[in-house]
């Protein structure tokens, strides 16, 4: 079913002719700089992936490589300063979201693209009630009277299946618990019906039983609506259970991406290996990826070359100070390795 | 509510107590004898013993106490040594002069201060935030009295715009109060509309790095509704509570102010009775302003308790 050649991620030295069916969203080389950090360190650095209509695809990574300020980059939330975005494009279409003006950018957020935030508990206003926060999102982009934009969040808080909609339409957000408030959360950034929606590891602050059913719930209402999903996990069960593409990051760099099988199968990069051998199978704890050797090098002691290279197994002196180019290993594969494909360099890798 | 309400006044009636114990011992430590200074000259020791007897100054000090307090109580808060004029009554036709000079000064504060502390932390780091901050700043420092005198200089003498002094009650004309009242508002005002500013701003700042805030604005909600609707009305929280307190700090800065612009009020009361040794005038003022303290605080932590939906329903 899926457009081989829209899925494929267009890096820096890949050059992707025009795909036949646009993907509905295409990131470019993007990097996002933060002040103060060393020269040429960027927290996000040259990503780029696609995202096609009806998919999700995931990002997946260690804590602090960069996956939400890619999610708030392609937003508009970054806060600026501290954080810049010196290079790169996000196509929605064949418009560049970065080239908007900000009324522009407003006009898109919580309209065509939306999303749901890693916090649950601190992302509702304490001084507004549960109606009025869905509400206005509603009336600041549709032309609909205040009666009917309660109205339409009453129907959210319904499909979101919160229990007693009518009370917690005037309930404020303390007095629900966190896995209520995350469906509240999904509830407003639905109402206007997004194309896109960006959710930031929406599971990762509730109870075990709660996040299945978060889960489960954004998945059908993704199924209902049709819209595209960047997900935004730690989980690799989570992964393998609802992503369609993968983009595996590391310190701000796309090291791996590929369908969810390619991925899975066929894992290219000594990153995505690590992260394979350290997904417990059964009775995980929150499936966190944590048992790969050594840490992330603070961003003065960021090698020039591969990034991982000072935690890889197979690192060579090359791989330090050359980074390695996006290899391509099928179409809808790619890994950014000097050993992909693995195939090629066995006797080397052994 | 209503039971916080209660429990609040309960725990203040302990507090009331206290103040009153204070403020008759703070009276009975003062040095110089009340009695020699109503005799005058004349030292007669008839006239001595008979003013001791009157206001029963041999007694011991618990039963002095006893029966200061069971009159202040009733509303009896004793007669003016100087001019046999009730306390009370005095009290009562000073304060709303007082009063209004303070919801006056409040205004000013209020309208400037907030203003410019959302203002500031909107642009913070920006040159308009840098100004804010050392007007801020200067507005702290300079003293009452000087900015007092710089504006009776400029406003009254020099461009004859608003009156010097005098104060006309606005029963007898609204117009003439106002402008009678305007510059030492201002006077009074500038130096809380600065504290504000500064409380706003940095409440402002606080809030805005919220994640509510990312969600507003995740919206696509515009700068005028993240910053009016949702910073401010989380920001005003502890501002509001502060005002309540700082209008209590109000009333005791009009002691100065009402002596620049010779203005009939609390302060200047307070201020005769003193050099006239006046001790029940004193008394009564002390206490009442200890009382009104008391209840401003109260207020304080009620309105905390109303603007805060999480608060409002817990209790
Ligand atoms: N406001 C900021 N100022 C400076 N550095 C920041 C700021 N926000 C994030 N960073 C840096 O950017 C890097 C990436 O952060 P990010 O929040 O994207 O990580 P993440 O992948 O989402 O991690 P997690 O899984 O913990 O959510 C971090 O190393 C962090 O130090
Ligand atoms: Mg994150």
């Amino acid at each position: 079913m899926t457009n081989e050649s829209a899925l494929r991620p267009s890096g820096a030295n890949v050059t992707v002719a025009p795909a036949a069916s646009q993907p509905l969203l295409r990131v470019e080389n993007l990097s996002v700089r933060f002040d103060g950090a060393p020269p040429g360190i960027n927290v996000v650095d040259d990503v780029s992936f696609t995202l096609a209509k009806g998919k999700t695809l995931c990002i997946v990574g260690e804590s602090g490589c960069g996956k939400s300020v890619t999610a708030l980059a392609l937003m508009g939330l970054l806060p600026t300063p501290p954080a810049r975005i010196v290079q790169g494009a996000a196509y929605v279409g064949d418009q560049n979201l970065f080239s908007l003006s900000e009324r522009e950018r407003a006009d898109f957020r919580g309209n065509r693209t939306a999303m749901i935030f890693q916090e649950p508990m601190t992302s509702l206003n304490p001084a507004f009630t549960i109606g009025d926060q869905i509400a206005e999102g509603i009336l600041r982009h549709k032309n609909v009277s205040k009666a009917q934009a309660w109205e339409r969040a009453l129907e959210m808080l319904r499909r979101v299946r919160i229990p007693a909609p009518e009370k917690r339409l005037r309930a404020y957000p303390h007095e629900l618990s966190g896995g209520m408030r995350q469906r509240v959360m999904i509830a407003m950034a639905l109402a206007n019906e997004p194309q896109i929606l960006i959710a930031d590891e929406p599971t990762t602050a509730l109870d075990v039983t709660i996040q299945a059913q978060i889960l489960s719930l954004v998945r059908r209402l993704q199924e209902e609506s049709g819209m595209s999903m960047i997900l935004i996990t730690h989980d690799l069960g989570v992964v393998a259970e609802v992503a369609d593409e993968v983009a595996v990051m590391y310190a701000g760099r796309i090291v791996e991406s590929g369908s969810v099988d390619a991925i899975f199968e066929d894992p290219q990069h000594p990153y995505t290996i690590g992260l394979m051998g350290s997904v417990p199978s059964l009775g995980r704890r929150q499936g966190r990826l944590a048992t790969i050797r050594g840490s992330v090098p603070p961003a003065e002691l960021m090698p020039k070359g591969c990034r991982f290279s000072p935690r890889c197994p197979f690192a060579e002196s090359r791989c330090a100070s050359e980074p390695p180019p996006l290899t391509e290993i099928t179409p809808a594969h790619s890994a950014r390795c000097w050993y992909a494909p693995l195939e090629q360099h066995r006797g080397a890798a052994a | 509510m209503l039971r916080y309400i209660a429990r609040r006044l309960l725990i203040a009636i302990p507090t009331i107590l206290l103040v009153s114990v204070l403020v008759f011992a703070l009276q009975k430590l003062l040095p110089g004898d009340p009695v020699l200074t109503m005799a005058g000259e004349e030292r007669d020791p008839e006239v001595l013993a008979f003013l001791r007897e009157k206001y029963r100054l041999d007694d011991p000090l618990i039963v002095q106490y006893f029966a200061w307090f069971g009159q202040v109580l009733q509303g009896n808060l004793g007669i003016s040594l100087r001019t046999d004029i009730p306390v009370l009554k005095l009290i009562l036709t000073k304060l709303p002069v007082t009063i209004e000079l303070a919801i006056f000064a409040m205004i000013v504060a209020l309208a400037i201060g907030i203003p410019a502390g959302i203002i500031s932390a909107v642009k913070k780091g920006t040159s308009i935030d840098y100004v804010a901050n050392v007007t801020a700043l200067s507005g702290l420092s300079i003293p009452n009295f000087w900015l007092g005198i710089l504006l009776i200089m400029l406003v009254s003498v020099r461009w004859q715009l608003l009156p010097a002094s005098g104060f006309v009650p606005p029963a007898e004309d609204l117009w003439m109060n106002i402008k009678t009242m305007l510059m030492p508002a201002i006077v009074l005002g500038t130096g809380l509309a600065a504290s504000l500013m500064r409380h706003t701003r940095s409440a402002m700042l606080g809030v805005l790095r919220s994640d509510y805030i990312r969600t507003a604005r995740a919206k696509g909600l515009l700068a005028p509704a993240v910053i009016l609707k949702h910073a401010l009305r989380n920001a005003l929280m502890p501002i509001i509570t502060l005002s309540t307190l700082l209008f209590g700090e109000l009333l005791a800065g009009a002691v100065l102010t009402e002596q620049i612009f010779t203005i009939p009020g609390f302060g200047k009361l307070v201020v005769d009775a003193v050099f006239n040794r006046d001790y029940a005038v004193v008394q009564g003022v002390v206490l009442c302003t200890a009382v009104g303290f008391i209840f401003m605080n109260l207020l304080a932590d009620i309105l905390y308790v109303l603007v805060n939906p999480r608060l409002r329903h817990a209790r």
